[in-house]
């Protein structure tokens, strides 16, 4: 199955051009949404939606819109997003292509950010042209710029996200020496993928703590 | 030194001081096209900056084209991450500010260059960039050599030989594999001749490497 991915604003024809120019789409998904407080956008958006759902009933093309709560939350739509694809990548359909030209800043933004992490080929459609742009992205492929050792240690604190691990906690979890975990932590701390705090009741010890970015970037499921 | 980067449309004062809150800085450095750039938004930054006696950096970029805009954004993220004095300044970058274009070339450059990278709105969001690892660093010596001496859209493969390693093809043929099946190359046989092309993602690794 063919799977045509975008986001869509108050233009149908920022994404149309994406389904006329794949071979062979089964389905299309697209993702919505508008200011509540705007009632002009909410008018806007859902005719919009509208014209998408008819040419693709008109086209036999099954289609999937997703209606965000809030197309202004960057960082829930990336997570939706990433997972909407990785999920048709599970059940063995082909994302052809997304579509990000439409839609608010953020969720635009967002969906960039999860093609870049899913290596998704990306178009933009020009505002004016209609002509679309292909967006050579390079999918980031963490086996190269990070170590075993220090995607172990990520995916130990990811699970353990709700604990507050020490050092010498995580070296137990991990099964390795403190002074190999504290090295891999220093690495891992200079590319921005972990912090330490100070632990609240012993000034000696420090607490390893995720950033809230290499959630995003290891995804829930890898 | 801290240098904060904000994209920037003529109507995001808001989204920028936002921005300068959450994000300790130095130097501000504002990326936008001109009308940004003459808007009244940004003389209001530029007062508040006076007060502190600093200024504001302004920096036009395209208004149209998506590539040219990465472009231009990653050339202003690696002229403004040298100090002059052989240092290099600590960047980090917020691409809420201006168009949808602006905004998500912005974030193609981040990735690009390995810059810390922010959404700033109502909510300030990290983005999961690795700070300081650029395309050239997912790529060994060989290949970033082998990428580099790709010159013109089609080499011919005995070509690529001698300005690598003349006389000594197995190496060059072992990155040639490599490339071509991490799809960076494609290669087709002419006239009983290898031909080497850069694929689209691969001319992407080749513009980001000659300019980080």
């Amino acid at each position: 199955m063919v799977a045509v991915f975008g986001t869509l604003g108050y233009r149908p024809k920022s994404l149309i051009p994406t389904i006329r120019s794949t071979q062979d789409v089964d389905k299309v998904v697209f993702y919505c949404g508008a200011d509540k407080y705007d009632p002009e956008a909410v008018k806007k958006v859902a005719e919009a939606k509208r014209s998408v759902l008819d040419y693709c009933r008109t086209m036999k093309i099954a289609t999937d819109a997703v209606d965000l709560d809030d197309p202004f939350d960057f960082k829930r739509i990336a997570v939706r997003i990433r997972g909407d694809i990785k999920r048709h990548k599970r059940e063995g359909k082909e994302v052809a292509v997304f579509n990000i030209a439409g839609g608010t800043r953020p969720t635009s933004s967002a969906a960039l950010l999860a093609c870049i992490l899913e290596g998704v080929p990306t178009v933009y459609v020009h505002d004016l042209t209609y002509e679309e742009i292909h967006l050579p992205l390079l999918r980031i492929e963490y086996s190269q710029v990070l170590s075993v050792e220090e995607r172990q240690i990520l995916r130990t604190l990811l699970k353990n996200k709700s604990k507050s691990l020490t050092e010498v906690e995580l070296a137990k979890l991990v099964g390795k020496h403190k002074a190999t975990v504290n090295h891999h932590l220093k690495n891992l701390i200079a590319k921005g993928a972990v912090r330490l705090e100070k632990h609240p009741e012993d000034s000696r010890k420090k607490i390893v703590r995720l950033e809230e970015s290499t959630e995003l970037l290891l995804g829930d499921d890898d | 030194m801290k240098v904060l980067l904000s994209t920037f449309g003529k109507d995001d004062f808001e989204k920028v001081v936002q921005a300068m809150r959450r994000l300790p800085y130095e130097r501000l450095v504002l990326v936008g096209d001109a009308k940004a750039i003459e808007s009244k938004s940004l003389a209001k930054i530029r007062g508040l900056e006076e007060m502190s006696g600093h200024e504001v950096a302004d920096e036009l970029v395209p208004e149209d084209g998506f590539m040219e805009i990465v472009d231009a954004i990653s050339e202003i993220l690696d002229r403004h991450s040298r100090d002059g004095r052989g240092k290099r300044n600590e960047i980090v970058m917020n691409i809420s500010g201006g168009n949808k274009l602006l905004g998500d070339a912005a974030l193609f450059a981040a990735f690009r260059s390995g810059t810390e990278t922010y959404h700033c709105d109502e909510k300030l969001t990290k983005l999961p960039v690795l700070r300081g690892l650029t395309a050239k660093d997912r790529f060994t010596p060989s290949q970033v050599r082998f990428i580099t001496q790709m010159d013109e859209p089609s080499v011919p493969f005995d070509r690529m030989v001698e300005s690598i390693s003349p006389g000594n093809r197995q190496p060059v043929e072992r990155v040639m594999r490599e490339l071509r099946k991490s799809g960076m190359i494609e290669t087709k046989v002419e006239s009983g001749k290898i031909i080497i092309s850069l694929s689209d993602a691969g001319a992407e690794v080749a513009r980001a490497i000659r300019m980080t």
